[in-house]
């Protein structure tokens, strides 16, 4: 089905034409909102690096700083907040932090393609979804319209949408999970090679979400995509990526191998969230909750680790300074108990 | 089991204070940028004027035939009228027919239409269709132009009669909007809670919709006293209401019917004198309307 | 004792009337919840489900069928009568921020009701304080820390607590809890459902939990019935953990193949079943409502529609039996199970989207 003629069609829009899997790395990042306190980080010296080719997913809760970490990716961070360290580079690009007003348009949605949530209405709702994607072309400098609306169909027809219907009907004719659809078609259409997708499956209910899940597999593999997925779902996460991240207050405090850190987490605030989940399979009387709440960004402690407020495991020495980074094999972790426990 | 065993006194202590420092900075907002310091300056003098003006006055005015439509002078900082009375004392002492009035006819007007919106919007059946029946039939009469009929048979000049007209005119849009809110706040969780816990109707309406409803009616509130000024003024700008020297609309008409002041640069300063005054009071409330907004709803707060 | 016999709700399309263009949100739905006991509905967005929890609430209206509340049936009573009853059974609302008025305290939010209990009974005028203060710590709060503030003060977990609280001033016999944890950080979710758990042994308070999601439904209804809603009928009812881990029918066995599988603790079920395409709400077929989207659909599946069969079984006690609605069932394994620890494959590479033929029970080519 795919294939050549696939291929073809990308090339024509894409003048890279570069078959390899594209590697992104976030360097150091830092994202600080002005508070009455003054400025506080919601992303605080984060350092990511997706697999590439693969899916990488990061889990997090709210205030865990990982939408504006999604945003940033496009340099899209929201009015107040600002860059204040940090660089997001992508092969092919450079550091997408440091490009200005047209070559970023250029690179949004045509290099880095983003699918917001379903819940929000990102599509116009006045327009029909057509005439938007042509919009999206017509923004790009797009001459080619009708390879653009085959690419469209391509795509739609992949994730087992009726293309001539969606593409002639409006926002809200269509379910969440079409929604959703429509919104990865969107983020591949104009040949992206990466795609980052913002909790893409909330708001839908189990074969929705199921649906979804089979499709950005699909989509990921048959376009050799750089895939990042942010939720706060690790069902989500644990069934889709190859390698995951966990995020807490601005920091990732854990990250590897989806399959070894579900089977063996290093960090406290993995294993806490883990046992608190509730699961299909298991012991019920096994699971715990997690004591405290997830904090905001006035509330995160200023000095020492992040997470010592609601650590079974914290000590004295766990007030003085921030942990650092323990790396173990293609693992790492921020927990001084653990690295403590290890040596 | 507990949620909330993570808290020492300090960190209650604390979280406490940070709560009152935020209500604290809510009422900041009013004052929290130049514009905004300067509208409550300004509405807080012409408040004083309307209060205590007429006392630092005595009731009728020392007039000087042979000194009338003069320039501003140091004996008389803004000039003077037509019988050579102060423009100052003038404005001063009219400030609170201006007020008061529009004021009143603003509380008329909330009292009833909230009350109106209200009922119309908890009880949406037969009831409420009837309150809306008449309430669009208000909305419907044109305020302006009626008044300035009604002014044929009823001398409504005097500060409560003028009131009382606006007011029972005017109540139309904010029983109109108050229905709509409370109509959506009726299916809210809160409120479906409340009926399912078997609250009264009244009592519901009273602490759970009322107080989600007062932000709106608060800055509605602002923009109302505006058009009220405008329309009292207008009114006795065209003369439709008896006379009263010092009324600030009366005044506009003088000069620009007998002393020509819009063709002529005399009597200037009698012109402008009531414009310049009515044009800061509708800056300053405009402006603090934007701040009730943003002190009911914190989502339009913005870090400065 | 609560009793749900028929219950039937049409909503009217906006143009049409009744009966043509409406949608048939429940049909004919039978539910019997023990005292202290537990049951548990789940199905995708539209199955009913929610309807169905407001309607055992009193907050909407059944247009045929009756609710028996301890034994008081609510279409014998007049509309006035039936406040009273329903206010046995509370609603927890999905959004605990719209669940609390934001213009006021936690403490004047559950006072109100409790003035109004007092007020019934003739209680004195401390009992309302004490009885705020004992409701707040079976929730699991600090009276001192949460009294005084506002909701939004509050993260999701405590103010869902708070809504509990409220829901218990007036001594309810049910607690309905649509999508209660849903909006809820993960790392809170497990404590409320664990307090709906307690709720049920230390105050005898029967649980309804509404959920799309099995896991919470799993934990919550444990020991209870799990009720599986499609299209307004219930296909499948049972015990919980029976019916989680041998499903009968086949839309169960698809909602059961949903659940994501966490790579290294879990391994994918021997089997999986994925509907044909999506729900169409409007389609109205003479057979078996699931019959459009099933992969295991035979002919006779069109002409009428399955009647609700019990499969032999314990006992007929509600929660012991488990009952059907299918013509062609069969016993497939869905869920994940867990990994042991060294075997569970790295990455479980499940087979997408192709309809899947009709299997015999045993083992079959995922």
């Amino acid at each position: 089905m795919t294939g050549e003629a696939d291929l073809a069609t990308a090339d024509a829009l894409d003048r890279t034409g570069s078959g390899a899997a594209v590697a992104v790395r976030v360097q150091d990042l830092t994202v600080t909102f002005p508070t009455p306190d003054g400025p506080l980080p919601a992303v605080a010296g984060v350092s990511l690096s997706l697999v590439p080719g693969g899916i990488t997913g990061l889990v997090g809760e709210s205030g865990s700083g990982k939408s504006t970490l999604a945003l940033t990716l496009l340099n899209a961070v929201p009015f107040p907040g600002h860059v204040a360290a940090g660089a997001v580079s992508v092969d092919g690009i450079g550091d997408v932090l440091a490009l200005r007003r047209a070559e970023l348009r250029r690179v949004r949605g045509a290099k880095l393609g983003y699918v917001f949530q379903a819940s929000q209405n990102s599509l116009n709702p006045l327009k029909q979804v057509g005439k938007q994607l042509l919009d999206l072309g017509r923004s790009h400098g797009v001459r080619d319209r009708r390879a653009l609306l085959r690419r469209a169909r391509q795509l739609m027809d992949e994730m087992g949408m009726d293309a001539a219907r969606v593409l002639a009907s409006y926002q809200h004719e269509l379910s969440g999970g079409m929604r959703q659809r429509v919104g990865i078609v969107f983020a591949l259409v104009l040949n992206a090679h990466v795609l980052i997708l913002d909790e893409p499956t909330t708001a839908l209910d189990m074969l929705s979400q199921a649906a979804v899940l089979d499709i950005i597999r699909k989509v990921h593999r048959e376009h050799h995509l750089t895939t990042l997925i942010i939720s706060h779902d690790v069902g989500v996460i644990g069934d889709l990526a190859d390698r995951m991240a966990v995020m807490y207050a601005g920091r990732i405090v854990e990250e590897g191998p989806t399959a070894a850190v579900l089977a063996n987490p290093m960090h406290p605030y993995t294993r806490g969230l883990l046992t608190a989940m509730p699961r299909i399979s298991g012991d019920i009387g096994a699971a715990r909750p997690l004591p405290g709440r997830p904090p905001d960004l006035a509330s995160i402690p200023r000095a020492g680790c992040v997470f010592r407020p609601r650590c079974p495991l914290a000590t004295d020495g766990c007030a003085a300074a921030e942990p650092p980074d323990t790396v173990l094999l293609d693992r790492r972790f921020a927990c001084y108990v653990t690295a403590g426990e290890l040596a | 089991m507990t949620a909330t065993t993570a808290l020492t006194p300090e960190q209650l202590q604390r979280g406490l204070r940070r709560s009152r420092q935020r209500a604290a900075r809510r009422w900041a907002l009013l004052v929290n940028t130049p514009g905004r310091a300067l509208s409550c300056l300004i509405l807080a003098v012409f408040a004083a004027l309307a209060i205590v003006g007429p006392y630092l006055y005595p009731a009728n005015l020392p007039i000087n035939p042979k000194n009338i439509y003069a320039p501003p002078s140091l004996a008389h900082l803004l000039g003077t009228d037509f019988e050579g009375a102060d423009t100052l004392a003038l404005i001063v002492t009219g400030a609170r027919y201006v007020l008061f009035a529009a004021a009143l006819a603003a509380l008329i007007t909330v009292v009833i239409g909230t009350a109106a919106g209200l009922a119309a919007g908890y009880y949406p059946g037969l009831a409420g269709s009837s309150i809306m029946r008449v309430t669009d039939f208000v909305l419907a009469i044109p305020g302006f132009p009626v008044l300035l009929v009604l002014a044929t048979i009823w001398n409504f000049g005097s500060l409560w009669e003028m009131a009382v007209a606006l007011g029972v005119f005017g109540w139309g849009g904010i029983a109109r909007a108050v229905r709509a809110q409370t109509l959506s706040l009726r299916e809210r969780g809160f409120v479906e809670a409340a009926r399912g816990l078997g609250l009264p109707g009244g009592h519901i309406i009273r602490t759970e919709i009322l107080p989600n409803v007062a932000p709106y009616i608060g800055m509605n509130l602002m923009l109302q006293l505006t058009g009220f000024i405008y329309i009292e003024v207008g009114l006795f700008f065209l003369g439709a209401v008896p006379y009263s020297t010092n009324n600030w609309g009366v005044m506009l008409n003088n000069a620009v019917f007998q002393a020509n002041a819009v063709t002529s640069p005399r009597a200037l300063a009698y012109l402008l004198s009531p414009l310049i005054c009515i044009l800061l009071i509708t800056i300053a409330l405009v402006t603090l309307a934007n701040a009730v907004d943003e002190f009911f709803n914190p989502r339009l707060r913005r870090v400065r | 004792m609560i009793e749900a016999h028929g219950i039937t709700r049409t909503f009217a399309a906006r143009r049409g009337m009744l009966g043509r263009g409406g949608v048939r949100a429940l049909r004919g739905v039978d539910v019997t919840i023990p005292d202290r006991g537990a049951a548990s509905f789940i199905g995708e967005s539209g199955c009913g489900k929610t309807t169905l929890g407001r309607i055992l609430c009193g907050l909407e209206d059944f247009d045929e069928g009756d609710l028996v509340i301890d034994g008081q049936s609510m279409t014998a009573l007049k509309p006035k009568e039936r406040a009273p009853h329903y206010r046995r059974i509370q609603l927890i609302h999905q959004d605990p921020y719209t669940a609390l008025n934001p213009t006021r305290t936690i403490s004047q939010i559950l006072t109100d009701p409790l003035r109004l209990r007092a007020g019934q009974t003739g209680a004195g005028g401390t009992w309302v304080t004490e009885r705020r203060a004992q409701l707040l710590e079976l929730v699991g709060l600090d009276p001192d820390y949460v009294l005084p503030r506002y909701p939004h003060m509050l993260s999701g977990g405590m103010r869902q607590r708070v809504v509990i609280a409220r829901a218990l001033t007036v001594d309810p016999v049910a607690l309905v809890a649509d999508e209660a944890v849903s909006m809820i950080d993960v790392s809170l979710r497990l404590g409320i459902l664990q307090l709906l758990r307690d709720l049920r042994t230390q105050l005898g308070v029967s649980v309804l939990f509404i959920t799309h999601d099995v896991a919470t439904a799993r934990y919550v209804g444990h020991g209870g019935e799990l009720y599986v809603l499609y299209r307004g009928t219930v296909v499948e009812r049972g015990p919980t953990d029976a019916l989680i881990a041998s499903p009968v029918h086949p839309y169960t066995q698809s909602l059961l193949s949903a659940v994501p599988v966490l790579r290294g603790i879990e391994s994918p079920a021997r089997d999986r079943v994925v509907p044909k395409g999506p729900l169409d709400e409007r389609a109205e077929v003479p057979g078996c409502l699931f019959e459009p989207r099933c992969p295991f659909a035979e002919p006779d599946c069109r002409n009428q529609p399955p009647p609700l069969v019990t499969l032999d079984s314990l006992g007929d006690a509600p929660g012991e039996a488990q009952a059907h609605a299918c013509l062609h069932p069969a016993r497939r394994s869905v869920v994940p199970v867990p990994a042991v620890r060294g075997t569970a494959p790295e990455d479980p590479e499940r087979s997408v989207l192709p309809t899947q033929r009709p299997t015999e029970p045993g083992p079959s080519p995922t």
